[in-house]
């Protein structure tokens, strides 16, 4: 019988467990993406890219071995759990402990974010695309540059362990990025990005390109205000994070040093475990899939290591009450694990990554907050971000404004803040009632992972750079 | 299926499909990670993969895919999926493959990866940092041994095959004593054996005992503006700007401050930059760009003059300016002539930038962001590690406002950085 490729639905994971000869993780995996970029209308890429295959991971003696071919076939299947185990006991003969073990956890859970109307082709998804670059051209007369980008992703896993737990799970997602590019009143390039789009496919998530055009209006309406910018004043100053920056703020500065990989690597987060970190106005949470009965940007039911997938609630009205765990720090940390462990292409072992973290909302309305502030900045669109183990963070921001005596004055020129992510949380005064969540996030910590962001307003104090 | 025979099999179904120019790459990878986490010795992973790169030309319509592990079916639907992006995209002359060169075959590295010696090498070095450094936590500490073997052909006649491999070394790391913390630090290099201990490679010793005197920090006395020099682990991020502002994207938008700027004085003649991928001493560079041509290191800055941009053959014909001739990447900044000892010692006030973690800098080159794992220089004296010190000003004028380039350069294999002092930085 020739040893043929099976489509990953049709293999049964349950008869390989006869090869299991201890704690062993089984996963197929294929990520599936599509990037179709328009530069100043022009088709300036147009790929797809799939790339599929089986892992196998194993623990013996408090040390893994992990091993992963590009084939789904039940040869590969075999030889990859074969050297999964051998690469183990290489580890363990030298490393390994005795005493080690892991939590035994079992979970069985499905999801599927494919789309269930017919899938257009691609000539279609151009035509969208240059529907919506042609009505930029046609709105905006003084660009200097623009680009519209389609990138489509789908991670489809099916997962099995030697406990039983078992998984065949879809996420997918679907962003169009905008970029718009002008030159200011001395004649120097400034530029404004955003990310539409969300969970699902492309079917599901975008409907009329007209639907994209008042978010494009203000797009362009903040980078004619950005023509005539002004250098913030570089200092420790109030501000405002719109919901955006708030997003990063609870995914950079809290949620890393939240990370218990990271706090067993020496974090600040471990020395506060227990205490008042914050104002009792807030709340910090880490979702797993679903916020009042909506589902979240990048859902997860069960992680990567047959866990099941919990929410966890790291600051809880002000006291940091939980770290973010897979089998391993949980156990090392003598609690239960919290579904946080993920990987990202069939050839990558889980970490400990964040889904969707966000602070709760408040009571405040935005226009008050905006009204308290004498002299500082209302910082709306991050660039990047980084995070680092003394809950130092950065972010930079691509489009924010003066506030003067209580009002929206001018826009600032691209900038970064800074901060101590727990200093910065007892400086919090406001939170404002509304909060929204952003799906075009993309966390890189070994290995690249999506991630869900978001939050309220939220008034505070950090450090700006600028003159 | 050998390579040779797949990637001719994957070319032929493409020129019988109807596209006019095709290009097929087949890759054969392997992977081999020997790491530890918090400390420990932990995980062995052993990664295979098969990536078959196609792309099509038909009517001047350009598409490329990417698949993996793929069996005869799975390429005929590639294809397919080739043509259906193909003739749902629009014709644009500038798109192109490589024309016919001389087919050659290229090599570095070992064949086989050497696991005692990866081990060993990873041991020895939390070993040492446990019996030295007992204040540092190693969050994570690797070796990896990579191989690449590849069949590169296009309907023009091109032949290539290549056969690299290398060891990938790195670390991440921060010194925590009571409730204390440094800032993280991580760095690598790369090399073609193991040879030497890691701790004597790219400065990472040194780097070490930084990290532990790290953990008490105080920011700098008051704003100034001032010097700072930038250490070869942290120079990619100020010589970065310019390398992403002369490729594809911003030259055919026409958006990069460097338009117009070839064979221009666009930084200080203290400073010269290569793109050596095909480099004897380089360690996992490259001998075929991804448009199909034989590599060769180029120039980039001569003397503070812009010599060469890093356009594909696409971005060339849009923009009518030459083709680079490489892909980029592999970057060496020439040393200088004076010590790090004496830049130090002519320095009055300025910062010593250890890693910098910044927001992505506007178009104009405008920049901020923390110095991390730095120190406030003074009177010519290292005087004590920072915290919460931002530092701001413009690329640009970076560039041009080298003070000094130091005698001593470290090695990461696919690059080398000396210290660069620059003058005109705020520090607040």
């Amino acid at each position: 019988m020739p040893d043929t490729h099976q489509a990953i639905t049709d293999i049964d994971l349950h008869t390989y467990s006869n090869l299991f000869s201890s704690y062993t993780e089984l996963r197929l995996q294929e990520n599936r993406s599509q990037q179709i970029a328009l530069l100043n209308g022009e088709v300036f890429s147009n790929t797809k890219n799939s790339g599929k295959g089986v892992s196998a991971r194993v623990y013996a003696q408090g040390v893994w071995g992990f091993a992963s071919e590009p084939k789904l076939t039940s040869d590969a299947i075999h030889n990859t759990i074969e050297a999964a185990t051998r690469n183990a006991r290489f580890m363990a003969a030298r490393a390994g402990r005795e005493d080690a073990a892991l939590p035994v956890i079992r979970a069985s859970l499905n999801s599927d974010f494919t789309t269930d109307k017919p899938r257009i082709n691609q000539q279609e998804l151009l035509a969208f695309l240059k529907k919506i670059d042609a009505h930029i051209t046609r709105s905006y007369s003084d660009l200097t540059s623009r680009t519209v980008v389609l990138q489509c992703l789908d991670m489809e896993k099916k997962f099995y362990n030697s406990e039983g737990s078992s998984g065949h799970n879809i996420t997918t997602r679907t962003l169009i990025r905008v970029s718009l590019a002008a030159n200011n009143s001395d004649g120097e390039p400034i530029e404004l990005r955003h990310a539409f789009g969300g969970l699902g496919q492309f079917e599901d998530v975008f409907e009329n390109p007209e639907e994209l055009y008042p978010e494009i209006e203000e797009l362009y309406q903040h980078l004619c205000n950005k023509k005539s910018a002004v250098i913030a004043v570089s200092g420790y100053h109030d501000v405002i994070f719109d919901t955006d920056l708030a997003g990063i703020l609870a995914h950079e500065a809290i949620g890393h040093t939240t990370e218990a990989d990271l706090v067993r690597a020496g974090s600040v987060a471990g020395d506060y475990l227990g205490q008042q970190v914050a104002p009792e106005m807030v709340t910090l949470v880490d979702f797993a899939n679903t916020l009042a009965g909506e589902t979240l940007p990048v859902p997860v039911y069960m992680d990567d290591e047959g866990v099941e997938s919990k929410d966890t609630v790291i600051i809880d009205k002000g006291i940091l009450k939980r770290f973010m765990h897979n089998k391993e720090t949980a156990e090392y940390f003598e609690t239960a694990p919290t579904g946080n462990a993920r990987a990202y292409e069939f050839s990558d072992e889980p970490l400990v990554r964040m889904r969707n973290t966000a602070i709760l909302p408040g009571t405040d309305k935005i226009a008050d907050m905006i009204a308290s502030i004498e002299d500082g900045y209302y910082l709306m669109r991050p660039s990047n971000g980084q995070a680092d183990t003394t809950s130092e963070f950065m972010f930079g921001v691509q489009l924010g404004y003066e506030i003067k005596h209580g009002k929206l004055s001018h826009a600032i020129t691209d900038t970064t803040i800074s901060g101590v992510a727990f200093d910065m949380l007892k400086e919090i005064t406001m939170i404002s009632d509304q909060m929204t969540w952003s799906c075009a996030g993309m966390c890189g910590k070994k290995q690249l992972i999506p991630v869900g962001l978001g939050g309220p307003a939220i008034k505070t104090k950090v450090y700006i750079g600028g003159q | 299926m050998s390579r040779e025979k797949l990637a001719r099999a994957c070319l032929h179904r493409l020129t019988n499909a109807g596209f006019d120019k095709a290009q097929c790459a087949v890759t054969d990878s392997e992977t081999h990670e020997l790491s530890a986490e918090a400390g420990s010795l932990n995980l062995l992973r052993t990664n295979f993969d098969t990536e078959i790169r196609l792309l099509g030309i038909a009517d001047h319509k350009r598409a490329s895919i990417s698949i993996n592990g793929a069996d005869d079916a799975a390429i005929d639907a590639g294809i397919q999926d080739l043509l259906n992006l193909v003739r749902g995209s629009e014709p644009d002359e500038a798109y192109d493959i490589a024309p016919g060169q001389a087919p050659e075959s290229f090599s570095c590295g070992p064949s086989e990866p050497d696991y005692d010696s990866m081990y060993d090498r990873i041991d020895e070095i939390l070993e040492y940092t446990r019996a030295t450094y007992p204040v540092i936590n190693m969050r994570s500490a690797g070796a990896t041994f990579n191989r690449s073997q590849t069949r590169f052909l296009n309907s023009n006649g091109v032949d290539f095959e290549s056969d690299m491999s290398r060891y990938d070394v790195g670390i991440g790391f921060a010194s925590k004593e009571g409730a204390a913390t440094s800032s993280m630090m991580g760095t690598g290099y790369s090399a073609f054996d193991l040879n030497e201990q890691v701790k004597d490679c790219a400065y990472i010793d040194e780097l070490f005992r930084q990290s532990t005197e790290q953990i008490k920090t105080k920011p700098v006395p008051a704003k100034f503006l001032g010097e700072m020099i930038i250490t070869p682990h942290c120079l990619h991020s100020f010589i970065g700007f310019l390398l992403g502002k002369i490729v594809d994207y911003d030259l055919i938008s026409g958006t990069s401050i460097y338009k117009d700027k070839l064979n221009q004085q666009v930084a200080s003649e203290k400073l010269s930059i290569h793109s050596r991928p095909v480099s004897a001493n380089t360690v996992g560079g490259y001998f075929v760009t991804s448009d199909g041509f034989k590599a060769e290191d180029v120039t980039i800055l001569d003397a503070g003059v812009l010599k060469s941009y890093q356009l594909s053959l696409y971005g060339a014909n849009k923009t009518g300016l030459s083709r680079a001739v490489n892909s980029g990447g592999c970057y060496f900044v020439d040393p200088g002539d004076t010590s790090l000892d004496e830049i130090i010692k002519g320095t009055k006030q300025g910062v010593l930038i250890g890693r910098f973690s910044g927001g992505r800098p506007n178009d104009r080159g405008d920049f901020s962001g923390v110095a991390k794992n730095s120190y406030y220089v003074e009177d010519g004296k290292i005087q004590y590690p920072i915290s919460e010190t931002m530092v701001s000003g413009n690329l640009i004028d970076l560039l041009a406002n080298v003070e000094a380039v130091s005698s001593e350069l470290i090695h990461f294999g696919r690059s080398a950085s000396p210290w660069v002092k620059v003058s005109g930085i705020t520090v607040s």
